[in-house]
C-alpha cells in the first residue's frame, strides 16, 4: 500500500523554550502539522510518539504529552537514540502501510535545553561496566571519526570547516532553525577546540522543540493535498554495540550497507543522479562527509571536497541539509523527524530553501554510539523511474 | 512576567551486575592480565569479553589472555568541561591490543595534553602503545591508568 | 492476512545476576530454537522494554538489539511494556516482513523502580508531591472498595487464588501460596493496599518469533494467530473516576473489533494485575465481570499466576502473552486474551490470540 506525508509541522527551535511546558511544545508542533494538512486532531486515528527521555528530565514523557496529541487514540512510544525521530516516522508509516489505519501522526518532542549539560546524559548511553568511566559522549565519537578520516584520507581542518559554513548559511534563511550565524571558514577554524580535532562551530547546539508529521493512505493522501510526499523506500540497520568492534572509523560501513538496501528497494541506481536533495543527520561536520561517501554521493576519500567545491550548497549538484541541518538545530529525539519532514517539504516544493525541481529526497538519522541508522526516500511520485 | 525555573536533580542509585564474563575480566585485571574471549564460530578474539558474539549470535567461552600492548586506532583530546565528566584536558582513544581482533576504549596519557596537534602526532593511528597500570589494583577498568607510547 | 506466533523463548523470571542483555540473548536463542530457525532467517527485530532510568542505560536497545540477533538487520524499539510492541511487530509483518522477532526485556533489580516511575510525573504539579506508584494504585483501590462496598477479605481472596495459580506455574517468580489471614496481616504499603496485594518486581525476558501466515504454516503445524490488537490511554491529569479503567475497556473494544470476536469466544484471560484491585477492575473493564463484581469472577483468568506472581518491569505483558500462547499450543484452549498496563495505570494494550 502506498503511503504519503500530507502534513509537517515544527516549532521554532531555541536553546530554551521557557515560554512553554513539555506538552505545550508538543501542542505547537501538532497544530502546525494539522494546519499544514488542513486537518483537525479528531481526524487522526493513531499516534506514534518519540523522545529520548533523559535529556528532558522526564521519564516516559509520552504520558504527560498524551494530553497534547493523543487522548482517545492508540499511541505507541518509540525511543531508539539519535534515530528516534526517524524510527518514530517509520512506526507511524507502518500503521498505515499495514492497512490497519488511514491517517496517523508521528510526534517527537525534545527539550535538550532543560538539562544543564547534554554530554553527561549521552555518557549514560555508554556501557557502565566497561566504558562509561571514559567520559565518552557523542562528540568524542565524532572526533574519533574525524581523527581517523583525516589521517587516512589527508582531509584538512578547512575541509571540515566548509561543511559548517554551508549549513550555517542555509540556516540563516530557515525561520525554525536554532543557530543563525553568518560564518566564514576562518570563524570556524578560530573557534575553540572542544574535542580534538573538532571545534565548537563544528558541533551542534542543544535545542528545545518538537515536530510532527502526518501520514495518509493513498486515496486519502490524494484528497488531502495535490502534492503529497510519497514514501518510496525505508530501512533501518542495527550494528554491534562496542565501538572497538567497528574499527573502520574513517568509513561508515553500516550506513553503506543500509544505503545499498534502501536504493535497491527504491530502484535507485545512481544516487547522485537519482536523488535531488538529502537531509542528513550530521551534528558534527565530519559526519556529513562520511555519510556522503557511505551513501555513494562521493568516492571514498572524496567526500571532503564536496562542501569546499560548493557541490553540497543549495545551488550545487548535490544539495545537503538545505534546512541548515543538525549542525544548526538539534532537539535530539525530534531531529530525525525534522529531517523526514524537511525532505517531505522539498519534494512537495514547499521548503524554505527549496531546491529547484526537487522530486526525490533522502532523509537519514544515526543513533547509539554510531550503531544505528534509519533511512527513507521520499518523492513527489509514488514510484521512481 | 519572569518565567519560573526549578532546578531538579535526578539522584537515583543503580547497582549494575557485571555478569560472569566481565567479572572474570576484572579479576584478571587485578593480576595485571587482560582477558578476552575467542568466538568459536568466527574466530575473533573479543576484548573486552562478553557472553556472546554479536556477529555470530553464539555464546563465547574460550578465554585467552591478550597483550597489554597494542596499536592506536583513533583518539580525541577533550578541552571543554562537561558536568560530571572528567576535568579537561583528557585524551581517550580506541586501542587494538596485540592478540585481540577488536579495539578497547581507554585513556591515553603520559604526555603533555595542552596542544592537541602534538598529542595527535604522538598517538596518531597506527602508533604502538603500552598500558600503564595502577600500583594497587582493585579489579576495575580504571586499573589501567592509561596507554602511553611504546619507547 | 494473518500473523502467527511460531516460536517462544522464556528465560527464568527472578532476580538475575547477569546483565539484562545476557538474559535477553538467552531468550532470543531459545525462541529461535523453538521455531527451528536460524537468526539469519529473521528479517525484522522489534524490541519492547524500558529505557534509561529503568535499566540504567540510555538507549537500552544498544544492548538488547545485538542480544536479539539484530546485527546488521532492521530493528526498532517500543519504549514501554513489551506487549505494546506486539502491534508494531504485527504491522511490520503485514507490511513487508516474513519473519520478525519480538524481544521483550524486563529488568528491575538494579534500581528502585518506584523512584524511576516517579520521574515520569511532570516536575511542577505532581512530582513534587511524591505521588509514588503504589500510592496512586492505592488511591484507585480505595475508590474501588469504597464505591462498590468491597470487603478487604474479597480482595485478599483474589490474592490467594492468584498465588495458588502461581504455585503451580514453574515459570512464575512468586510460587508460595498464601492464606487470607496472611494477606490481611501483611503490612500496609499505602492505605488501603497491603504488601501481598501488590505485584513484586523481578527480572526476565521472553522472545517470540512471528511470521506472516504462509511462512508461519511452513514453519509449524500449530501457529498461534494474533487475531486482534487494541491499545489506548487515559488522560495524564486525573479527570477520571478512580474506580474504573475506561482506557482498558477501549483497548479491548479495538481488539475485539479487529478480531471479529466477542467475549463468549474467549476461553482464558491473562491480565496485568499490578494490584489485586486492578485484577477486579480490569475484568470489569474488559467486559467479563459486572461493575464492582470483578472479585467474584470465576472464569479462567491468570492461569499463570498473573502479574501478582510475575512482574518483570518491561516484560510483564510479554510473560502473560507467552503464557496464553503456550496453553493454545498445548491444546488446553483455542482462544485467549492478554492485557497489559503501564505507567500510572494510564496505558493498556490487549491482544486476542487463537489456535
Ligand atoms: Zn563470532
Amino acid at each position: 500500500m502506498s503511503v504519503a506525508v500530507v502534513g509537517f509541522g515544527q516549532t521554532h527551535f531555541r536553546t530554551k523554550r521557557k515560554d512553554k511546558t513539555h506538552p505545550e511544545i508538543a501542542f505547537e508542533a501538532v497544530n502546525a502539522a494539522l494546519e499544514h494538512a488542513g486537518l483537525e486532531l479528531k481526524d487522526i486515528e493513531a499516534v506514534a510518539y518519540g523522545s529520548m527521555d533523559p535529556f528532558d528530565g522526564i521519564y516516559c514523557p509520552e504520558r504527560w504529552d498524551a494530553t497534547a496529541c493523543s487522548l482517545e487514540k492508540p499511541m505507541m512510544k518509540i525511543s531508539t537514540g539519535g534515530t528516534t525521530g526517524m524510527t518514530t516516522a517509520l512506526a507511524a508509516y507502518e500503521h498505515v502501510a499495514s492497512g490497519l489505519f488511514d491517517l496517523v501522526m508521528a510526534v517527537c518532542v525534545q527539550r535538550v535545553g532543560e538539562c544543564v549539560d547534554a554530554q553527561p546524559v549521552l555518557n549514560t548511553a555508554v556501557d557502565p561496566i566497561y566504558e562509561r568511566h571514559s567520559g565518552l559522549g557523542a562528540i568524542h565519537i565524532a572526533s574519533f571519526q574525524a581523527t581517523a578520516y583525516m589521517e587516512k584520507y589527508g582531509a584538512t581542518e578547512e575541509d571540515l570547516a566548509w561543511v559548517s559554513v554551508k549549513d550555517h548559511k542555509n540556516a540563516l534563511k530557515n525561520p525554525y532553525a536554532h543557530i543563525k550565524m553568518d560564518l566564514g571558514v576562518d570563524d570556524v577554524l578560530k573557534s575553540r577546540v572542544v574535542c580534538s580535532p573538532l571545534k565548537l562551530l563544528e558541533c551542534c547546539p542543544r535545542s528545545d522543540g518538537a515536530a510532527a508529521v502526518i501520514f495518509a493512505s493513498e486515496d486519502l493522501a490524494k484528497k488531502i493535498r495535490d502534492n503529497p510526499a510519497w514514501i518510496v523506500a525505508e530501512t533501518t540497520i542495527s550494528d554491534s554495540y562496542y565501538l572497538g568492534d567497528r574499527l573502520s572509523f574513517a568509513e561508515w560501513d553500516s550506513l553503506a550497507i543500509a544505503g545499498r538496501r534502501l536504493f535497491r528497494d527504491a530502484g535507485i541506481e545512481n544516487p547522485v543522479k537519482d536523488i535531488d536533495v538529502a537531509e542528513l543527520y550530521s551534528p558534527f561536520t565530519i559526519q556529513e562527509i562520511l555519510e556522503l561517501e557511505a551513501l555513494g554521493f562521493a568516492e571514498k576519500g572524496r567526500g571532503k571536497e564536496l562542501a569546499r567545491e560548493g557541490v553540497t550548497f543549495i545551488d550545487g549538484d548535490m544539495p545537503t541539509n538545505p534546512s541548515g541541518g543538525v549542525l544548526c538545530t538539534n532537539p535530539i529525539g525530534a531531529t530525525g523527524l525534522v529531517r523526514f519532514g524537511e525532505a517531505a517539504l522539498q519534494v512537495m516544493g514547499e521548503a524554505v530553501n527549496q531546491v529547484d525541481g526537487a522530486e526525490v529526497a533522502l532523509a537519514h538519522a544515526w543513533g547509539g554510539t554510531l550503531q544505528f541508522h534509519t533511512l527513507a526516500v521520499l518523492s513527489s511520485k509514488k514510484k521512481l523511474g | 512576567m519572569e518565567v519560573k525555573e526549578f532546578e531538579i536533580w535526578w539522584k537515583i542509585p543503580f547497582k549494575h551486575s557485571a555478569g560472569l564474563h566481565a567479572t572474570k575480566f576484572f579479576e584478571g585485571l587485578k593480576d595485571g592480565k587482560i582477558l578476552g574471549v575467542r568466538c568459536e564460530r568466527c574466530g575473533r578474539v573479543l576484548v573486552p569479553p562478553r557472553a556472546f558474539c554479536e556477529r555470530c549470535h553464539v555464546e563465547t567461552n574460550d578465554w585467552v589472555e591478550v597483550s597489554d600492548e597494542g596499536v592506536v586506532e583513533t583518539l580525541t583530546v577533550t578541552y571543554m568541561k562537561f558536568t560530571g565528566l572528567p576535568d579537561p584536558p583528557y585524551a581517550i582513544g580506541v586501542v587494538k591490543l596485540d592478540g585481540a581482533d577488536t579495539g578497547m576504549l581507554c585513556f591515553l596519557g603520559g604526555v603533555d595534553l595542552s596542544e592537541w596537534r602534538k598529542v595527535h602526532e604522538t598517538f596518531k593511528p597506527g602508533t604502538r602503545v603500552k598500558a600503564v597500570w595502577k600500583e594497587e589494583r582493585e579489579g576495575k577498568i580504571t586499573d589501567i591508568l592509561y596507554f602511553e607510547p611504546l619507547k | 492476512m494473518r500473523i502467527g506466533i511460531v516460536g517462544v523463548g522464556f528465560t527464568e523470571f527472578g532476580i538475575h545476576k547477569e546483565p539484562f542483555y545476557n538474559i535477553a540473548f538467552t531468550a532470543a536463542k531459545r525462541a529461535l530454537e523453538d521455531a527451528g530457525i536460524e537468526r539469519g532467517e529473521v528479517d525484522s527485530f522489534i524490541l519492547g522494554g524500558y529505557d534509561n532510568l529503568g535499566v540504567g542505560r540510555t538507549i537500552s536497545n544498544m544492548y538488547t538489539a545485538p542480544a536479539a540477533g539484530a546485527y546488521l538487520r532492521h530493528e526498532i524499539r517500543v519504549s514501554d511494556d513489551a506487549l505494546f510492541a506486539l502491534p508494531l511487530a504485527c504491522m511490520r509483518l503485514r507490511h513487508r516482513s516474513d519473519v520478525t522477532m519480538l524481544l521483550a526485556f524486563g529488568h528491575s533489580s538494579e534500581t528502585p523502580i518506584e523512584l524511576v516511575e516517579l520521574q515520569s510525573l511532570d516536575p511542577f504539579f505532581h512530582r513534587p508531591l511524591n505521588l509514588s506508584l503504589p500510592a496512586f494504585f492505592a488511591m484507585q483501590s480505595y475508590a474501588y472498595r469504597r464505591r462498590y462496598g468491597v470487603d478487604e477479605e474479597k480482595i485478599a481472596e483474589v490474592v490467594v487464588k492468584e498465588r495458588e495459580n502461581g504455585s503451580e506455574n514453574p515459570r512464575a517468580f512468586v510460587r508460595d501460596k498464601v492464606r487470607v489471614e496472611d494477606v490481611l496481616s501483611s503490612e500496609i504499603v499505602s492505605s488501603p493496599l497491603r504488601r501481598l496485594e501488590i505485584a513484586e518486581w523481578c527480572d526476565g525476558c521472553v522472545a517470540f518469533i512471528l511470521a506472516e501466515e504462509t511462512v508461519a504454516r511452513r514453519l509449524t503445524d500449530s501457529p498461534v494467530w494474533v487475531s486482534g490488537l487494541g491499545w489506548s490511554l487515559e488522560n495524564y491529569y486525573f479527570d477520571r473516576e478512580f474506580q474504573k479503567l475506561p482506557f482498558v475497556a477501549k483497548s479491548a473494544e479495538m481488539a475485539f473489533k479487529m478480531a471479529g470476536k466477542d467475549r463468549g469466544d474467549v476461553e482464558a484471560l491473562e491480565i496485568c494485575d499490578l494490584t489485586a484491585d486492578y485484577h477486579c477492575m480490569i475484568l470489569e473493564a474488559l467486559g467479563f465481570a459486572e461493575e464492582g463484581r470483578g472479585w467474584d469472577y470465576n472464569g479462567d483468568v491468570n492461569h499463570s499466576g498473573g502479574a501478582l506472581c510475575t512482574n518483570a518491569y518491561g516484560s510483564t505483558g510479554a510473560f502473560l502473552l507467552a503464557s496464553i500462547v503456550e496453553r493454545i499450543r498445548k491444546g488446553e484452549i483455542d482462544c485467549g486474551l492478554v492485557q497489559s498496563m503501564s505507567g500510572y495505570a494510564q496505558r493498556s494494550c490487549v491482544a486476542i490470540l487463537e489456535g
